[in-house]
Order: C-alpha cells, then sequence, then structure tokens
C-alpha cells in the first residue's frame, strides 16, 4: 500500500505532558489551518489544562496536513493533535488543499496502475463515496451503508439515534427523523461542552441540557462566560453538592499578630497560614482529601491560597511543602504565586494537589463568608477583615475590662461527611490560640 | 385511444407493422390458417397472404435460422415460438448465429422473436416457463418483457425496429386477463424501466406478470409507501432507474418468475449490491420460483411461483428490518 509511504513523511504533533499530575488538556484555539506552512517551535495551537493556559508549538518545519482535535475537545496526554507534512517533497505540497484522509488517497490515486476501466471506476467512486463508511467507536451497534452514510453526511452520532427497526436496529428512517428533529445540530453542543475538572479527579455529572432561557432584562454587558468562568462554576457547584458542607466561626484577637506583622514587614494572611499549618499538624484530619468513600489524611500541608484575578475569575495556586516553611518564607511564596498567577505563568502542578485552602477576601471590609470547599479537599478556611472592635478582655488577676483590639472572624466550612462539629470547633480553637499567642516565626 | 387486452395490443402491433413496412413478415407453427395457438394472428393470413405470414414446420431451428438468412438480407422477420419452452431448439441458431453476426460479419440482424411464456395455467414443464435469462447471458440479444397493454403493442414496435435480434417476452397469463388503454398507430416504447407506483420506503421490482403480483401484494402494507418498479427491459437493463429507486427507497425486494438460480432478479441484485451499496438499508431479498421445474399440478404450480402472499411477506419482513 501507498498509505505508509505518506505517513512516513508525517509527524505527530502530541497533546504536551506539562507536569507530572497533568493528564489531559483542552484545545482552546487553533493557530494554523489544514496546508499552512509552519516552523519549529512556532505556535500550533493553544491548549488549557485546568485553570493554566498555554501553547503547543510545532515540533518541525512543515505543512500542516491534519488538523485531529476540535477546538474544546480535551483530550489525554499523548493524543495527536495535528499532523505535519516534512520536508519539501510532494508529500508536503500534496497535504495542503486536502481534507485529512486526502494524503493517502492522492498518493494512491497518483500510482494506481491503470487497469481498472475508467468508467466502472468513476461510477463505483460516485455511488460509493468513502465517507462514513467506519463504524462508530465504541458503539457495537451495525448499521447499513444508508444509515452511516446519512449519519456521515449530518455528523451524527449514531449511538445517540434511537433504533425501531428489528432488535432496535437503526433504521435509514430513523436516523433521517433524528436528523429532522434537530438531533444533528443537538448533538453538538454536548461535544462542545467538555467534561471539566480542576483539582479533583471527579468526572462531573452529563451536562443538563436545558440552557437558562430568557434573557436578563438591559444587561449592560453580556455574552457567553468566560471558560475559566465556566470552570470555577462548574467546580463550585461540584463541591455543593459532593459536600455536606458546614461552616463555624470563631472571633480571634489579633492583636499581637497586628504587631508582630508590622514588625516583620508582612501581611496577616502569612500569620494566619502559619497558624493554620499549626493547627493541621495538631488536627491532621483536616489536613485531607475525600474522593468518593476514600478519606485520605496527608502528612504534608500543601497549602492553597486563593488568589483572586480580579474580572477575570479567582486561581487556587498551592504551597507544596508549607509546614516546612516559616512566616516570611510563606509570606515570600505567597507574594510570588499571586504575582505568577496574575501574570497567567503558573504551572500545572502549582495549581494542583492542594490538602487545605485559605481564602483571603477580607480586604473590602468584608466580615464573614460560607466559603466553598476546594474539592477534594474537607475544609477551607475564610480569613476577613480585620477590625477593632471593643472587646472584654480579661487581666491575669480576673479583672474584667471593655478594651479596644483588632478582631476578626475565621470561617471554617468543612466537609460533615468526613468530621464532624466539635472536631472543626477544635480546630478553630487552635488556629486562635496560636494567633493570639503567637508572635512569628 | 382504445382499450385493448394484452393479447390484442400484441396482434395490433403485429398488424400495424405488416402494414406500415413491407420487409416485416411473419412465421411459426400454425400462424397462418389456424390463427396461432393463441390467435394472436387471427385472420392475418388473410389479410397479408402466406408468403408474409407462413406456417411453418415443428422446427425452431429452421424457423429462426431462416428468418436470420432473410434478416441478413434486408427483411425484418418475426418468428412466433409457440411456447417459449420449444426454443431450445432453436438455441444455436439464436444465440451462436443472431447473437454473434454483427460481432463476426458485420451484418445487423433485426429479427424479433416472441415467446409466449409463463406459467400460472397448469401448462406443466414444457409450457409454462421464462427462459429470459438464457439469452440475457448470451451477448448480441435484446430481451424485452412488457406488463401492460401498452408496453405490449409499444415494445414490440420497437423491438421489430430495432436492428439486433430480440426476444420478446410475452406473458401467456396475461394475454386475456389484463386489459389497458393503448395509443393508436405505430409507436415506440423505450427500453427503459417504469415505475409502476411509486413510493419511498421500499421498492420491488419486476417485470412481466410478476409487476402485477406486487402491485397486488404492495397495495397496502401497513400503509408504506411501497414502489413498484416495472423493468420492461432486461437487456439493456436499465440501471439507472433501479439505482434511482434504490437510493429512494433503501430496501430492495426483487421478484422473478422464473426459477430463482442467475434469473434476472439476480443481475438486479448484482447491480445494487455494486453500485448501490452506500444507499442500501437492509438486505437486497429475492423472491422467486424455486429450481425446480414447473409442475403440472394446479396446487403445486401455486406453490412454487411466486404469489401474492410471498411477495407481501417478503415486503412486511424487510419494511420491519
Amino acid at each position: 500500500m501507498t498509505s505508509s509511504r505518506t505517513e512516513a513523511a508525517l509527524v505527530d504533533v502530541t497533546m504536551p505532558q506539562m507536569g507530572v499530575s497533568v493528564a489531559e488538556g483542552t484545545v482552546v484555539a487553533w493557530r494554523v489551518e489544514v496546508g499552512d506552512r509552519i516552523g519549529a517551535d512556532q505556535p500550533i495551537c493553544d491548549i488549557s489544562t485546568d485553570k493554566i493556559d498555554t501553547e503547543v508549538p510545532a515540533p518541525v518545519d512543515g505543512v500542516v496536513a491534519e488538523i485531529l482535535v476540535a477546538i474544546d475537545e480535551t483530550v489525554t496526554v499523548g493524543t495527536v493533535l495535528a499532523r505535519i507534512a516534512v520536508g519539501s517533497g510532494s508529500a508536503g505540497e500534496a497535504a495542503p488543499t486536502s481534507a485529512p484522509v486526502a494524503p493517502a488517497a492522492t498518493a494512491a490515486a497518483a500510482t494506481a496502475p491503470v487497469t481498472d476501466a475508467p468508467e466502472s471506476g468513476a461510477t463505483n467512486g460516485a455511488r460509493n463515496g468513502a465517507a462514513g463508511t467506519a463504524p462508530v467507536a465504541g458503539d457495537l451497534r451495525r448499521y447499513s451503508p444508508v444509515v452511516q452514510r446519512i449519519a456521515a453526511e449530518h455528523g451524527i452520532d449514531l449511538s445517540q439515534v434511537q433504533g425501531t427497526g428489528r432488535g432496535g436496529r437503526v433504521r435509514k428512517q430513523d436516523v433521517l427523523a433524528f436528523v429532522e428533529d434537530g438531533g444533528a445540530a443537538g448533538a453538538a453542543p454536548a461535544v462542545e461542552e467538555p467534561p471539566l475538572h480542576i483539582e479533583s479527579p471527579y468526572r462531573p455529572d452529563p451536562v443538563p441540557a436545558a440552557a437558562p432561557a430568557a434573557a436578563p432584562a438591559a444587561a449592560i454587558q453580556g455574552g457567553q462566560l468566560s471558560r475559566m468562568r465556566r470552570q470555577i462554576g462548574e467546580h463550585m457547584k461540584r463541591s455543593l453538592e459532593t459536600a455536606a458542607t458546614c461552616t463555624t466561626w470563631i472571633e480571634v484577637d489579633m492583636s499581637r499578630v497586628e504587631a508582630a506583622r508590622k514588625r516583620l514587614g508582612v501581611t496577616g494572611l502569612a500569620f494566619v497560614s502559619r497558624a493554620v499549618i499549626d493547627a493541621l499538624r495538631e488536627h491532621p484530619a483536616l489536613n485531607a482529601t475525600m474522593e468518593g468513600e476514600q478519606y485520605e489524611v496527608h502528612h504534608d500541608v500543601n497549602l492553597g491560597i486563593a488568589v483572586s484575578l480580579g474580572d477575570d475569575g479567582l486561581i487556587v495556586p498551592v504551597i507544596h511543602g508549607a509546614h516546612e516553611l516559616s512566616v516570611e518564607g510563606l509570606a515570600a511564596r505567597v507574594k510570588d504565586l499571586a504575582r505568577r498567577a496574575r501574570s497567567r505563568e503558573l504551572k500545572p502542578d502549582e495549581v494542583r494537589g492542594g490538602t487545605f485552602t485559605i481564602t483571603n477576601p477580607g480586604q473590602y471590609g468584608s466580615i464573614m463568608a460560607t466559603p466553598i470547599i476546594n474539592q477534594p479537599q474537607v475544609a477551607i478556611l475564610d480569613f476577613e477583615a480585620v477590625i477593632k472592635r471593643p472587646v472584654v478582655v480579661t487581666d491575669a488577676d480576673g479583672n474584667d475590662s471593655i478594651a479596644i483590639r483588632p478582631i476578626t472572624i475565621l470561617g471554617l466550612s468543612w466537609d460533615h461527611r468526613a468530621l464532624d462539629g466539635a472536631l472543626s470547633a477544635q480546630f478553630l480553637g487552635t488556629v486562635k490560640r496560636h494567633l493570639e499567642g503567637a508572635v512569628g516565626g | 385511444m382504445a382499450t385493448l387486452t394484452y393479447l390484442q395490443a400484441i396482434s395490433a402491433a403485429l398488424r400495424d407493422e405488416l402494414r406500415a413496412d413491407e420487409r416485416v413478415l411473419m412465421m411459426g407453427e400454425d400462424i397462418g390458417v389456424f390463427g396461432g395457438a393463441f390467435k394472436v394472428t387471427d385472420g392475418f393470413i388473410d389479410e397479408f397472404g402466406p408468403d408474409r405470414v407462413m406456417d411453418t414446420p415443428l422446427a425452431e431451428s429452421g424457423i429462426i435460422g431462416t428468418a436470420i438468412g432473410a434478416a441478413v438480407v434486408g427483411m425484418r422477420p418475426v418468428c412466433e415460438m409457440q411456447f417459449a419452452d420449444f426454443i431450445s431448439c432453436g438455441f444455436d441458431q439464436l444465440v451462436n448465429v443472431a447473437g454473434k453476426m454483427h460481432y463476426r460479419q458485420g451484418l445487423a440482424v433485426p429479427i424479433t422473436v416472441r415467446l409466449p411464456s409463463g406459467g400460472g395455467f397448469s401448462g406443466g414443464p414444457f409450457h409454462s416457463q421464462n427462459p429470459e435469462a438464457w439469452f440475457m447471458h448470451s451477448p448480441g440479444i435484446k430481451v424485452v418483457a412488457p406488463s401492460t397493454a401498452e408496453d405490449a403493442k409499444g415494445l414490440l414496435h420497437a423491438a421489430i425496429r430495432d436492428p439486433n435480434p430480440v426476444c420478446f417476452m410475452e406473458h401467456k397469463h396475461l394475454y386475456r386477463r389484463i386489459k389497458g388503454e393503448v395509443p393508436e398507430g405505430v409507436f415506440e416504447t423505450p427500453m427503459k424501466a417504469r415505475v409502476a407506483r411509486s413510493g419511498d420506503e421500499l421498492v420491488v421490482i419486476a417485470y412481466g406478470a410478476m409487476v402485477h403480483t406486487a402491485l397486488e401484494a404492495t397495495e397496502d402494507i401497513d400503509g408504506a409507501s411501497i414502489e413498484v418498479l416495472d423493468l420492461r427491459s432486461l437487456v439493456p437493463l436499465d440501471s439507472d432507474a433501479i439505482l434511482d429507486s434504490v437510493a429512494r427507497c433503501s430496501k430492495v425486494v426483487i421478484v422473478d418468475e422464473a426459477n430463482q438460480m442467475c434469473a434476472a432478479g439476480a443481475q438486479v441484485a448484482a447491480l445494487i449490491a455494486e453500485k448501490g451499496f452506500e444507499d442500501l438499508d437492509g438486505p437486497v431479498i429475492r423472491v422467486a420460483t424455486p429450481d425446480v421445474p414447473i409442475p403440472f399440478s394446479p396446487p403445486l404450480e401455486q406453490a412454487v411461483l411466486p404469489s401474492v402472499e410471498r411477495v407481501k411477506e417478503a415486503c412486511r419482513d424487510l419494511l420491519a428490518y
């Protein structure tokens, strides 16, 4: 066969491995079309793995011969995204103007001996076009030639078509009715919506078909949600659907933290982080992940810190091995991760593997929230604004008085499937004790 | 327009041709004085005389061989086989001489051989056959098989005026059972298929008497839209019309009154398998006479010939596929 010769001139472009834990990625844009000439290391497409967007460079000089993965399609690492015809020979020139399967066909036609009667060859070709005869992968039903042809013409996934023939066989009229009912158009959105998951290996339930119908009145600004917004939404919704979320609050006197942080020139968040890490060492049940019925307590504290990206959304970089860092070390890491998050420079592994998350939206003065657990973790701590309040203080002799103190309210959302209220209260108490007693380091 | 039986339409075509063209002559057993076994040529000898309506010995080889000689020198003979079954005696002349004359000598052989064929009336194994496929298999011979009175006349005109040897399969069982409006005068029906009833869920392909069986069988099968394609001509075979019907209907039943093996329907099925594959939504189903001689016994004959019930059953089964 001549096809092997043609394939030998094609170089695969695959979904790259961008971090040890990255298993798949989504193509978000193609920079080239079939037939475009491309140089080695020029970007061929944009891909997205979780929250990280990056480019895939062309491995060689050549001409784009095939594009195999559609925009918004999610594929595993190593999947062939495109093929590049290399060299300046005829294979490279033949490829550009043709459809994906064309190079082989062109080569075959060019080298085929002229023994076929021209008339019968032409008639067969016209009547029995090659399109659509391949069975649908993963679908064990068999389809007649006409059903496959109609399905191919309309881009129909035949596994979606209800058969009314003998033994549920899909008949011609079934696939025609499917086309008429807009099945072909209806099938497309299902493909467009890729399965999303961020840190969690949970797979979302099938995407509900109905979209919200009516548009709100007088929108100032509108349009399709950004990819990140959709991912955040998906992730948050799944967390609420998955976990038995409860929230517990505790008031903390931040007097000593305030004094210490001014001395060290770091943020309160670094102290809260250190206190949380210490509390997690005492109550490791909260430094855990839960996937399905699998509950796992982790030794290392990989601390996620939610970073706002302004209007774009939110990202949670993870400080791996946070338990080994001092307050200053934590402060430096938080600063670095936040800067790189905002300039979209995070690597996929830097948003994965968290065991506990802190969210810190208090800069605008809000004092309480009910955070949503970052799945598959079992708890998240919300650190809001520190506000001076009159509080009752008791001195060493047991005398009460009213004092002005910087107070914050820490909120802990926890998964009642993994733990109970007493433990979460103890954990908060421990955090409070560390914050009210500790003076840095 | 006149309403004629199938038989009257054949007679009318012959009479018109004898009147229109003095090169036309007829040869056959008992076609003159007796007027033919089925009275197709009744009264012809009085109008055209024994030189143009010739009674011959019981020798099909002689009839066809003589006709070939006459055709080669410019006549347009029409031979009647008393029964189509008897053509086997004239086989060599028709297949080897007439069919290959143009290829070997470049000479046209414009003969028409009328073959009263088919069963259904207890004619037994020597008087009921459908031998059309023998001649389909022999290059150089055309084969036509009308199912209606109009087509019987129009195709016979076309056959007589064709420069090639043509086997004209006239179905005995239709002679007096089928009537229809037939235009006056000479007209030639093209040797192409005709849609006897249009539909789009299934097509029954047939010719000759089986067209009527197919129409009756598919009149109402649970309201399904069933097409009936009347081939009319077997050589040339109207592959465009066949493939058009297949593209529209995607399910095909082919009916032959002939014995199943290598019958005309087998060629149609092969054509569809080769060139209509992409349009098929089910297996191509054939209904034909089993490969046995046609029995004389009336119930046995009815058991072997494709019946309305058998065709209906095949259609119902394929529709449900």
